[in-house]
């Protein structure tokens, strides 16, 4: 590994050339410093880097560094940076490890600085209540999402798909790709077969979730295959995405099958819509994922992104000032938008809305459209979460590949889920 | 003693960047990464002591490890025979006195230095994806070519294809190898009426024999540890189906992505293992088929 070695320490060289460069002129006037982290993406760090400039106006005393790399790397750096008693004061949380980090003791309770420098007089109670473990607070929300099915407005109108996307169950998806492969030879939708967040919202709506309260995998082997059957039958009628990209894992964002053009429809997160509508020159449109045809509801409505205060967090004081302006400050507030997801303050809303773009605009009405169709928000992920997510999409590539059988590849992945989890513990 | 470190002084002095970088940087990551795979250690919490459990599991129930050490022995096993024979046909082919020989000697380098790059491997997976550049070519002569990446057969092959246009390194120190054949041997052969077959399993294999053991010791170890390209083809998952999931990928993924920092050092001790035994392996048959020319008898 002597190659990969050299470039990493070369890379960790420039990083820290550059992380040193950065603070080191505001250092000189500032005696009071504060670190922001944050995975991203060039958009969102450049909103970042304006919000940190105001702050920085406003408070001339305290110098802000910020430092972000994307979501795969985010994570490496995180735990060595915890590992190292070097975490920022501040950090991107995600829900998925917000047990993990918090119940580990690498996050700071907020509830002392509620009224105390951390103001959430404006502030509505659903989104708040997704950052607490074990009853405190550790994390605040700062932007809020849901499932969504993306669609190509356009293709759908040509294919005279007439259900209506927010009401409509997994039959009508199934027809919507037929009439769409059939009439204008672009394949109906993604094949999500190895979209574990898809899987989730069908065992959701057979009354299951990915998780027990106790941390043992929800899904039942039966949830699992017939889910897999749904796409193997849109696969084997050829209304969905070849079988050599579906089978490319964690593939860039880009890569997408709407936005290559090759499919109509597909799954994602609410806040995506923005970037995914950034790359494509149809416009897009929200549907909610199909519900079984007398279900319950399925979809749920999560933070997408919180902050937290870190265990080594040196300037708390700083640090909750900062963080009390990203949600209240009209300036700050305006630039952020709605990138991280919807913000939790109605006033924030409220300010942003004369401005939407038309992509924002499709998914804040999203997001009001699906207010009563959503059930309760599920316990973060359990330790392990990462690696059954990873099972399923391993164990679930051979069934695309027609390498193995619906059966008994939903047996296996619900084994090898409860073997990991019981290791994680 | 004394005479031995006045003799040697001035290859200490030379060695002293590397004793340094060795001691200060090197060492103690390394026996801190020992002390580590005897405990669970999640980088969060403290390490805790659990004895050999990390090595019990990894052999008894992982059975992961095992598809790990598998892909990489394949790998191993085509990559290096490949890689080296290629570079001895080039090094050759260049051998014969060539006016341009440093151009092309630099040419056929450069796939060696770029191959290192994480640019290289993203080319890579768009050259051999189902629509990609490959299959266009065979396309046009009448192929329909696999989806070579996304499926399980054939995605290992596109890792070796790579490892091989990366001949460049063995390649130069076989020329210089070659180089130090006398040529007197040669014209003593082509006036004995030998056919060039017979010169290059009497005369060039023989006496190139301390160059290709060197090249075959290096290029093995090399193998065991690649990385990157299995890592940027399969997007870090080892996918499809783990046919990518290289022994460094799998370390990987269980240290930064499932956060198991202990286990991962128990399996970098293991291929540390695996690597100092073949390479011993490699010594101990040197005895029988590799001959130095000052060698006594």
């Amino acid at each position: 590994m002597s190659k990969f070695t050299r470039r990493t320490v070369l890379a960790g060289m420039g990083a820290a050339a550059a992380a040193t460069a950065l603070p080191a002129i505001p250092a000189i006037a500032a005696d009071r410093s504060i670190r922001h982290f944050w995975w991203g993406n060039p958009n969102r760090d450049e909103r970042t880097f304006k919000v940190i400039d105001i702050f920085q106006q406003h408070h001339p005393e305290i110098a802000v560094s910020g430092e972000t790399v994307g979501w795969g790397d985010y994570w490496t750096k995180m735990a060595t940076q915890t590992a190292g008693r070097n975490m920022a004061d501040l950090v991107q949380m995600d829900y998925s490890l917000l047990f993990e980090y918090s119940r580990r003791g690498a996050l700071r309770t907020l509830d002392e600085h509620i009224g105390n420098g951390l103001d959430l007089s404006n502030f509505d109670k659903g989104p708040l209540s997704g950052g607490y473990v074990d009853g405190k607070l550790y994390a605040l929300n700062i932007g809020s999402n849901s499932q969504v099915m993306p669609y190509n407005t356009r293709l759908l109108e040509e294919a005279g798909v007439t259900a209506d996307p927010i009401t409509w169950t997994r039959d009508d998806y199934a027809a919507a790709c037929e009439a769409i492969t059939s009439k204008t030879g672009v394949k109906g939708s993604d094949d999500l077969s190895l979209v574990t967040e898809n899987q989730e919202v069908w065992a959701r709506q057979n009354g299951r979730g990915f998780y027990n309260e106790d941390g043992t995998l929800g899904f039942t082997v039966e949830d699992v295959s017939t889910y897999w059957d749904y796409w193997a039958k849109l696969r084997e009628a050829d209304l969905v995405r070849s079988k050599d990209k579906t089978v490319i894992l964690d593939a860039p964002f880009a890569e997408g099958g709407m936005i290559k053009g090759e499919t109509a429809m597909s799954m994602m997160w609410s806040n995506q819509i923005v970037g995914l509508q950034a790359l494509m020159q149809d416009p897009v449109g929200a549907g909610m994922v199909p519900h079984k045809a007398d279900g319950k509801p399925g979809q749920f409505i999560k933070p997408s992104m919180f902050m937290s205060l870190t265990r080594d967090a040196k300037d708390v004081e700083a640090a909750i000032m900062y963080m009390s302006d990203w949600v209240n400050d009209p300036e700050s507030t305006a630039i952020l938008g709605l990138e991280r997801g919807i913000p939790a303050n109605p006033n924030v809303r409220a300010a942003l809305e004369p401005n939407f773009t038309p992509p924002e605009k499709v998914s804040v009405d999203y997001f009001n459209a699906i207010q009563d169709k959503v059930g309760a928000l599920p316990l973060p992920a359990p330790k392990g979460h990462n690696e059954v997510r990873d099972a399923y999409m391993r164990i679930g590539t051979d069934v695309v590949l027609g390498n193995k059988g619906v059966a008994e590849a939903a047996e296996e992945f619900v084994q090898t889920a409860s073997d990991i989890l019981e290791r994680a513990k | 003693m004394k005479r031995f470190l006045v003799r040697n002084t001035p290859g200490f002095v030379f060695l002293t960047p590397w004793l340094i970088g060795f001691f200060c940087l090197a060492l103690g990551p390394i026996l801190a990464s020992l002390f580590l795979s005897f405990t669970h250690y999640d980088m969060v919490a403290d390490p805790r002591w659990i004895g050999l459990d990390n090595y019990l599991y990894m052999f008894g129930r992982d059975r992961r490890f095992w598809k790990a050490l598998g892909v990489t022995f394949s790998f191993v096993a085509l990559a290096v025979p490949a890689r080296l024979i290629m570079a001895l046909a080039v090094a050759m082919l260049l051998d014969k006195g060539l006016r341009t020989i440093s151009f092309y000697r630099a040419i056929f380098y450069l796939p060696s230095l770029l191959g290192a790059s994480i640019a290289i491997a993203i080319l890579w997976r768009q050259l051999f994806l189902a629509d990609g550049v490959v299959n266009k070519v065979l396309a046009l002569v009448g192929f329909e070519g696999p989806a070579w990446i996304s499926d399980p057969h054939t995605a290992l092959y596109t890792l070796v294809v790579l490892a091989v246009w990366q001949f460049g390194a063995p390649m130069l120190i076989f020329l210089a190898g070659l180089r130090g054949i006398p040529r007197d041997l040669y014209e003593a052969a082509e006036i004995d009426g030998t056919p060039k077959w017979r010169q290059f399993t009497r005369i060039t294999l023989p006496l190139l024999a301390p160059v290709i053991f060197f090249n075959l010791v290096l290029q093995t170890i090399d193998a065991f540890k690649v990385f990157s390209p299995a890592f940027i083809i399969s997007n870090g998952t080892g996918a499809p189906s783990d046919s990518l999931l290289v022994y460094t990928v799998f370390l990987f993924n269980e240290a930064f992505k499932f956060f198991r920092m202990g286990y991962a050092s128990a399996l970098a001790w293991v291929l540390l293992v695996i690597i100092a035994f073949f390479t011993a392996l490699a010594f101990l048959s040197s005895k029988y088929w590799v001959h130095y020319e000052n060698e006594r008898d």
